[in-house]
């Protein structure tokens, strides 16, 4: 089945800041959901493995990360493809840095995913949820690398 | 027609197997533990097609617990291709995917652990690196040219294209007056039963030896196994005495067996294997026929059918299997229970990106008995004729029996009209009509269906032939065997599982009858293959007919001796002797009794007539009644027999919500000499129930992208207590002139015609507002949607 997800966060730092580390591994580690590891095979690319465990649906899944079309700090693509035992899924997200006038800056992705396998056919009805649950945390995690700072 | 009266047979009598059954002290599947015994997980395949690169399964195979993985490169290396029907050499299949997947949820690898448990976790370890590849779901698309080939090496994904034409269709449209056209959809639907399927095999290396205990109804399952696995017919053993929870066609369970057997050798170590849900549902073999019909028919302004132009186009999922066959049993009743004088058929099988599409009860009878009753509802609604008179004006008169169809079978026997106004009489037909309008009048849309429709049975497979011309089979045989012990007591044996056809009950039931001994008294044994005489398992509405036929053949067969034996020992002709009760009485009032005989036979060899064998044992093979012909132009006659039903429902439902409710439903069955009152009558309303769900609720509908979105029962709507009503069932009885007792087929009624009924219903409903609904199941939110479509 298809997962549309667009949405838009602000955060409170520069648009460079939110730029280093949307990119950096270490950040992108901490902030991922359920990520167990997560090593640079490559410039801009990352095998993956995911520990998910949200109500009904949970499972492992291994997968890689790709960004592409960097624009510092205006914004990229980000490419991500995963499988497990519950169901595989691929997706394309557009990353886009704004800066605002009070000195926060906003992050809006627009991402199209595909997921196939078990969670498709069973977890059709909590999928979106669950994919909107986890973006979330995401970013939760993500905005308290910059209260730390 | 005056019904013969029987002691037994037709009695309200409690079917034999009812008592272990409502104990809980059934035997199945999962009750079979055998020492030693390891577990299996299969894992399933995410994408609709793919090309397999590469299974990593270096980890799951570190963990504690885990014994093998077994890929399907290595079976696909080891065993032969399972059994396929048509003649389609390069549609090949193996129980597990080899070197690509053709949809999602097919098994690519199997686990075999310690336990079960255990070879689920280690699903989750194993590495699959495949290549997703374009796919096909729908069957027009696959049809194309252009589509991509399910299976490259097979060239296209036409599986069987046959063309019939039976008698002058041509010339029959062209004088007929009218003629119309529509397209109706039967969606791709199962039977459920409420026990997955299961396996468990053993081999015994010493004795050269695989035993299987499986819950299946399947033909000729120990000989496809053995087939598949390289092993002599006589090396497997397949025990019988398993209890079926539920199969209604579906439990085949051949590429599970092959499975489990050959790990079961390889490993040395007995073997289980019974699917969750899931697996049942998105691999397993669960799914029925998907059809599209595109319908012609010419008439007269009488509303005389004339002629019938069908073609039926069927979504075959990925492999070929049976399943295309289900296309060819309908040939044997293709006009219906209708005077049609010529008919063309298009028969057209596709494979698709979509799961194995298997033999579900009727076998393809259901879907086009639909489509022949939407037809006669169309020329009723062009004509502006009553439904129920333009079906009387076109029924087969009871004096044209034995009727001959355009396509070569011959009906044995019915009485359509006498069935039909028992049906009026008891649904009380003015007040269902007034109750419609009364419920019209509150604002609901009511309706009222009708249907007729035939139930071909006796299970003689001739469309194998018919559809595949390098198939020469015209044998569908039935067995059985009985032996009266040193103490006198009778026991029979039959020769293949059952899964709750009540098949003890009907052999009992028939031995008691012939033999004129309680059927209460006499044991049922049902032994492993290699005990058995050969049989083609209960399929096709056929063991009423068959194993019935076979036990009383074998009973006369007995009794003969026995008169043989009295006469020998009273000095009396044979023919001067009469057989009641067991015993032999001679016309001067002397009595040998059923006792005396056993003594003479088991221990009086001496006394004996000259020449006679010792001992009280029968046993009788049995050929399809009128089964004794290879087709001949197109055309062949099928099964021996024809039992007719009709149903007459009235539902109702809100404008808004659309959920329909039944308020009344009547059915007129006539399925010859009924062997046992409540289980034919268990089978007619559970077929009904299974009909409903068809016609409203149950579907496999794939998303897309290939994915099953119901795969589970929170998706996949079954018909529960609320949605079946209760139902009435008229019987009426015109005996078959081809069996013992008049008997015919039963196991697949109710669902053959109550789908067609329903839609008629519904249609009727909507028929103010001129919507119709050509494509089952018609859920709740496409009726709602397509009132409020016609609102807006």
């Amino acid at each position: 089945m298809n997962l549309n997800l667009v949405g838009t966060q602000s955060i409170q730092t520069s648009p460079l800041k939110l730029w280093e580390s949307v990119i950096d591994p270490a950040v992108l580690q901490r902030s991922i959901p359920g990520c167990i590891s997560m090593d640079e095979t490559g410039p801009g690319e990352y095998a993956i493995t995911l520990e998910l465990k949200v109500a009904a649906v949970g499972g492992n899944f291994n997968g890689s990360i790709k960004l592409s079309e960097m624009d510092p700090p205006n914004g990229c693509f980000i490419n991500v493809s995963g499988s497990g035992t519950l169901g595989s899924g691929t997706g394309t997200a557009r990353v886009t840095i704004i800066e605002n006038e009070d000195s926060s800056a906003d992050i809006k992705y627009e991402a199209a995913g595909e997921v196939s396998g078990l969670v498709a056919g069973v977890g059709q009805r909590v999928l979106l949820g669950v994919a909107k649950h986890l973006v979330r945390q995401f970013f939760s995690t993500l905005k308290k690398e910059f209260d730390a700072n | 027609m005056v019904e013969k009266k029987y002691k037994f047979i037709s009695q309200p009598r409690h079917p034999t197997e009812n008592r272990r059954f409502v104990a809980g002290r059934g035997n199945f599947v999962a009750d079979i533990d055998r020492p030693e015994m390891l577990h299996v997980a299969p894992l399933s395949s995410h994408y609709p097609a793919a090309i397999i690169n590469n299974i990593d399964i270096s980890e799951a195979m570190m963990m504690d617990g885990v014994i093998d993985v077994i890929t399907g490169a290595e079976i696909g290396a080891a065993i032969q291709p399972l059994m396929n029907g048509l003649d389609t050499p390069k549609v090949q299949r193996f129980p597990l995917a080899v070197n690509r997947v053709r949809y999602a949820g097919e098994w690519v690898c199997a686990v075999v652990a310690e336990s079960r448990a255990i070879a689920e976790d280690a699903l989750e370890k194993i590495l699959i690196d495949a290549t997703p590849q374009p796919f096909v779901l729908d069957a027009e698309e696959a049809l194309l040219p252009s589509s991509p080939p399910v299976h490259p090496e097979h060239g296209s994904n036409v599986l069987l294209d046959r063309q019939f034409v039976w008698g002058e269709v041509d010339d029959d449209f062209a004088k007929a007056k009218h003629s119309l056209s529509f397209s109706v959809t039967w969606g791709r639907n199962s039977t459920v039963p409420i026990e997955t399927f299961g396996v468990v095999a053993e081999w015994n290396g010493w004795d050269q030896i695989l035993d299987v205990w499986a819950s299946v109804q399947m033909p000729k399952y120990s000989d496809q196994i053995a087939r598949c696995l390289n092993l002599p017919g006589n090396a497997v053993r397949v025990h019988y005495d398993v209890d079926v929870g539920g199969s209604y066609g579906v439990k085949r369970g051949i590429k599970h067996a092959t499975l489990i057997g050959y790990i079961a050798r390889k490993l040395g170590r007995p073997i289980r294997f019974i699917e969750d849900r899931l697996e049942n549902m998105r691999a397993g073999d669960a799914h029925g026929p998907e059809r599209k019909f595109n319908v012609e028919v010419a008439f007269e302004s009488d509303g005389s059918v004339r002629s019938m132009k069908m073609r039926a186009l069927d979504n075959a999922g990925a492999y070929a299997g049976r399943a295309p066959f289900q296309l060819g049993k309908p040939i044997s009743a293709i006009v219906g229970p209708y005077q049609i004088n010529s008919v063309s058929y298009h028969a057209i099988s596709v494979t698709s990106n979509k799961t194995v599409q298997e033999a579900v009860r009727g076998f393809g009878q259901a879907p086009t008995n639909y489509a022949i009753e939407t037809a006669m509802d169309r020329v009723a609604s062009f004509l502006k004729m009553d439904r129920l008179a333009l079906r009387q004006r076109n029924l087969i008169q009871s004096d044209q029996f034995p009727y001959l169809i355009p396509s070569g079978s011959t009906y044995d026997s019915g009485d359509y009209h006498a069935v039909i106004e028992k049906v009026l009489t008891a649904a009380d037909y003015p007040t269902l009509l007034a109750n419609r309008d009364h419920l019209r009048d509150e604002g609901m849309m009511a309706g009222i269906g009708i249907a007729a429709c035939l139930e071909p049975s006796g299970g003689n497979s001739s469309f194998e032939p018919l559809l595949n011309e390098s198939n020469k089979t015209s044998t569908w045989m039935e067995s059985c065997q009985i032996n009266v012990d040193g103490l006198g007591h009778l026991t029979a044996r039959i020769h293949t599982t059952s899964s709750g056809q009540g098949h003890e009950t009907l052999v009992s039931t028939v031995l008691g009858e012939v033999l004129e001994i309680d059927p209460s008294s006499i044991r049922i044994t049902r032994p492993n293959s290699l005990e058995s005489l050969p049989g083609n398992s209960p399929v096709g509405s056929r063991m009423a007919i068959m194993l019935g036929g076979a036990a009383a053949r074998s009973a006369e067969k007995l009794k003969a001796k026995l008169i043989k034996i009295a006469a020998h020992s009273l000095g009396i002709d044979a023919e001067k002797l009469t057989y009641a009760g067991g015993n032999v009485l001679a016309p001067d009032g002397r009595k040998h009794t059923w006792q005396d005989a056993v003594e003479l036979a088991h221990r009086q060899f001496h006394n004996l007539p000259e020449g006679m064998d010792p001992g009280l044992a029968a046993f009788d093979i049995m050929q399809v009644p009128t089964g004794n012909a290879l087709p001949v132009d197109g055309k062949v006659h099928m099964y021996p027999c024809y039992s007719f039903e009709f149903h007459l429902v009235l539902l109702a439902f809100d404008p808004v919500i659309g959920r329909p409710e039944i308020h009344s439903y009547t059915v007129g069955h006539d399925c010859g000499t009924v062997i046992n009152p409540a289980i034919v009558s268990g089978m007619t309303y559970g077929g009904i129930a299974h009909g409903i769900g068809a016609a409203l609720l149950e579907e496999f509908a794939y998303d897309p992208n290939g994915q099953l979105m119901t795969q589970s029962f929170l998706d996949y709507l079954m018909p529960s207590s609320h949605e079946v009503p209760p139902i009435k069932i008229v019987k009426h009885c015109t005996p078959s002139p081809h069996t013992v007792f008049g008997q015919k087929g039963s196991g697949e009624s109710g669902y053959l015609g109550s789908p067609a009924a329903i839609s008629s219903a519904i249609n009727d409903a909507v028929s103010a507002l001129d919507i119709r609904f050509e494509k089952l199941p018609i859920r709740m939110s496409a009726i709602s949607d397509a009132i409020a479509n016609k609102s807006a």
